[in-house]
């Protein structure tokens, strides 16, 4: 079988090479045999990346413990749930996996738009197969995942030789998340490869119109959706097995994932810009280009080492891989936009300093300066170490200082820009869009700040919070009494039909308010609070309204592991709560690692978040660590608000058959021809 | 399997049948004869809550979990707490504040020791002061940027035209429609 999906591989390869070059043939010559060869070659491509990993992953769950893959990454006793996942643990399997789900995009858009869009379709297949190749080249030459362990025999060969255990996944990974955590992640990175293969075939070919936006809007919210999910369940597996009580360490790798998801996050934002008025073609672009030379980057980071994280425990020598890549790709690019430029000239005209364009500008320039921020305080070690040789430190709290206002500053636009008018908002639509939200925050704000909570930042925070809250009631409540009145429906179903006549708009604001959801939960943390306390049975520790008494402790011994729980009976205001069951584990052929399963109960006031630390080693006691953390659950809920919103912007609009009346109401000041009634008679359609 | 609990453990009756069934699945002897035969000891914590928020502002030196030696809970460890490194780092905090040393002389002192890699957070001085700078300088230049680009499209705009009070012509209507549309869509 490795031998079957080694040679999977390197045909894989061959075939990504046809397409890339075939397809520019294609171009060239415009011969639709040679068109639709060079499109089979990218489909055939995607389906032998399938089979060889398949091969791995067949590997894996027959313990073939010859591969050398296999015995760095699993041993007999692992769990079939954990084999599918040790795929992704290592270097060599991570980037396979890079590439498998590269595919399942790449095979989908060449299924997908066949018989569409002949003119854009061989650029496109031109670039991914062009992406494909760097990827298969990793993996065929430099971290092949189907390498054979082999020891020098008596006369000097070698000799192939197979273990009889292989040395286990690394003890981190084993838990549920990290089974979804990485899939997701990396379908986010991969994702934005779609997007990033029509702007440079567009520009390439010189497509007209926004075509290409059209195209690759719902591959984008595909991507951006799947990038958010997968930072969220990074910081939710931060928080529930690392044991530091926090969720967010601002890691070289952590900060990898974020890069594209913020310029990710500003193109959906400006690409409505060209969508609606023609502008800022250049700059969309560009964006794009720069989120998917981003995704690249992030995986170098994430896979070299070249910054020193917790993650970072795959050092190689890809590394100049990577960075030529990037600059390879930075140069096709370039040189495109520099020879079809004038392709991208943009309407750039402003109606009124205070409308949605400005907003989405400035919207733009904070995503922006979020993004270059992140990137040169995670690059900052390194730079000072080129220029000083001292390598100075850059952790958490420089992070927090310089991203918590650029956060609250997005905050605000994210209440602010949404109800400006395209072109033009007037001072009266100010006052009426903004007096009660404002009024809203600060009696929020003020109520939360009388309960306690009055670290600074964090009250800024709630402001925005219900400021931004309100103003989507705000927008689906006069939405949904437009239709109401017109239709008899009931509010609630009023603003349901609503937001499936424009699911775009209103599922984006279903987005922004998860968003809401994760700032209140973000601001909490100024309020987090701790204690450690070296216990014997018995023993009891206080920590606000809650007293801990640890009661008892056992070990169970489970097939690839050995937990030492403590049974940790929790009191709240001297009343019995809950029972807690804190873990320490030690796992097979890993002996030197230990894995903490950390015991959470979860309010959304607040978690009750109880580590055991292991034995004191001073002491020789059980020492129990537990933090309360405010409003952590938020954030979790925000995440799946997110997604709700995703798939409800990805949904067809069910459109209201139009038809002119004089009716005055209108739902927003932004129209500005006459005001349009629905009919009863509702068709579906894409907008 | 039995329940060994320690003769100390006190557990509510209405979670004790919980607790029964349970630890059937477990092994729990060698954990729990283990605490049993531990003496009682008075838990002190070697370093002073001060030393622990001086090491906020100080790294980890054990190179193995990229934390602050104050927050370090050095995850894969054994211990989930405070690493040997860590912990004397702590504990050279307590000396240093013992002789009546400010937080800014005690992290001076430990760049003497280790180097620039054990802060925090860049200093601002020197080149660390350049980490700081830069989001700024981002920021600045971005936003004059932004309005240089919003006052350039401003002055751009079409100049309106007067209206002439006819009636809408259908093909000028039709086109107003589909920008309303477009404009209230998003």
């Amino acid at each position: 079988m490795d031998v079957f999906g080694s040679f999977s591989l390197l045909l894989a390869f061959v075939c990504a090479v046809y397409a890339f070059v075939g397809g520019i043939f294609a171009i060239k010559t415009q011969h639709p045999l040679l068109i639709k060869s060079a499109r089979q070659a990218g489909m055939a491509t995607c389906v032998l990346i399938f089979i060889s990993t398949i091969c791995v992953e067949y590997l894996f769950f027959t313990d073939n413990f010859s591969m050398a893959y296999i015995v760095s990454h699993s041993n007999r006793d692992l769990s079939t749930f954990y084999k599918v996942a040790a795929l992704w643990s290592g270097q060599e399997g991570s980037l396979l996996f890079w590439s498998t789900l590269l595919s399942v995009y790449v095979l989908s858009v060449l299924i997908a738009y066949r018989n569409k869009n002949g003119e854009l379709m061989p650029y496109v297949g031109v670039v991914m197969a062009g992406v494909q190749i760097f990827f298969l080249t990793l993996n065929n030459f430099v971290e092949n995942p189907f390498k054979t362990l082999a020891a020098v025999n008596a006369s000097g060969a070698l000799e192939p030789f197979t273990r009889m255990d292989g040395n286990g996944l690394n003890p981190l990974l084993q838990y549920p998340e990290m089974v979804i955590h990485p899939p997701n992640l990396y379908s986010g990175y991969t994702g934005f490869t779609i997007p990033f293969a029509f702007a440079l075939a567009a520009l390439l070919a010189r497509y007209p119109g926004e075509k290409w936006i059209h195209l690759t809007r719902k591959w984008t919210m595909i991507a951006w959706c799947f990038q958010s999910v997968g930072i969220l369940l990074g910081a939710h597996w931060a928080y529930a097995v690392l044991g530091w009580g926090g969720y967010w360490g601002w890691d070289p790798v952590e900060n990898a994932s974020l890069l594209p998801w913020l310029t990710g996050t500003a193109f959906l934002h400006s690409v409505m810009m060209q969508e609606k008025r023609g502008m800022m073609k250049v700059w969309n672009v560009w964006l794009v280009f720069c989120t998917f030379l981003l995704c690249i980057l992030g995986t170098f980071l994430t896979r070299s080492g070249v910054v020193s994280s917790v993650h970072a425990f795959a050092n190689s020598q890809i590394g100049p891989w990577f960075v030529g890549f990037i600059i390879l790709t930075l140069l096709v690019c370039f040189g495109a936009y520099v020879k079809n430029r004038d392709y991208l000239k943009s309407e750039n005209q402003l109606d009124s300093m205070i409308s949605r364009e400005s907003s989405f500008l400035f919207n733009n320039l904070l995503f922006l300066v979020a993004c270059i921020a992140v990137l040169s305080g995670t690059l900052f070690p390194v730079f000072s170490e080129w220029f000083t040789n001292n390598r100075i430190s850059v952790g958490a709290p420089f992070f927090n200082k310089v991203m918590i206002p650029i956060g609250l500053a997005l905050l605000f636009l994210t209440g602010v820009g949404p109800l400006l008018a395209w072109r033009k908002t007037s001072a009266d639509s100010l006052k009426r869009n903004f007096g009660w939200p404002a009024i809203v925050g600060v009696v929020s704000a003020a109520i939360l700040g009388i309960l306690g909570y009055r670290d600074p930042y964090s009250l800024i925070c709630f402001f925005l919070c219900f400021f931004v809250f309100w103003t989507i009631v705000m927008e689906f409540y006069r939405g949904a009494k437009v239709i109401a009145a017109r239709t008899g429906m009931s509010m609630m179903m009023a603003a349901h039909e609503l937001s499936m006549r424009n699911t775009r708009r209103y599922g984006g604001y279903v987005v922004h308010f998860g968003m809401v959801l994760v700032f209140i939960g973000l601001a909490g943390s100024a309020f987090n609070s701790d204690v450690q306390k070296a216990m014997n049975l018995g023993d009891a520790m206080k920590l606000g309204p809650y007293t801990l008494v640890l009661q008892s402790a056992d070990t169970k011994v489970e097939k690839n592991y050995t937990a030492q729980r403590m049974i940790v009976e929790v009191l709240k205001d001297n009343k019995q709560l809950m029972m807690l069951y804190p873990e320490k584990r030690q796992f097979q052929g890993n002996e030197q690692q230990a894995g903490t399963m950390v015991a959470i109960y979860s309010t959304l006031r607040e978690d009750l978040y109880v580590v055991y630390a292991g034995m004191d080693p001073d002491l020789n006691v059980p020492v129990i660590h537990a933090f309360r953390n405010p409003l952590v659950k938020w954030i979790w809920l925000g995440g799946v608000w997110v997604v709700m919103g995703t798939l409800l912007a990805l949904m067809p609009n069910r459109r209201a058959a139009l038809g002119v009346a004089t009716v005055p109401d209108v739902a927003t000041d932004t129209a500005t021809a006459p005001a349009l009634t629905s009919t009863v008679t509702l068709r579906e359609g894409h907008d | 399997m039995t329940s060994n609990v320690h003769p100390t453990t006190v557990i509510p009756s209405e979670a004790r049948n919980l607790l029964a069934v349970r630890r059937r699945r477990f092994l729990s002897l060698g954990a729990l004869v283990f605490l049993a035969v531990t003496p009682i000891l008075i838990a002190q914590s070697p370093y002073s809550p001060r030393a622990k928020e001086v090491g906020m502002h100080l790294k980890c030196m054990c190179k193995g979990c990229d934390m602050t030696a104050g927050g370090c809970a050095h995850p894969g460890g054994a211990f989930s707490g405070p690493c040997d490194t860590a912990k004397a780092q702590l504990q050279q905090v307590d000396g240093m504040l013992a002789k009546g040393m400010s937080e800014q002389q005690i992290i001076d002192a430990f760049v003497q020791q280790y180097g620039t890699i054990v802060y925090v957070e860049p200093p601002k001085h020197g080149f660390g002061l350049v980490a700081w700078l830069m989001p700024i300088v981002y920021a600045l230049v971005g936003l004059a940027l932004v309005i240089f680009i919003v006052r350039k499209w401003y002055f751009n705009r079409p100049v309106a035209q007067p209206a002439s009070g006819a009636a809408m012509h259908n093909e000028a209507f039709e086109r107003a429609r589909a920008q309303a549309a477009r404009d209230t869509e998003d």
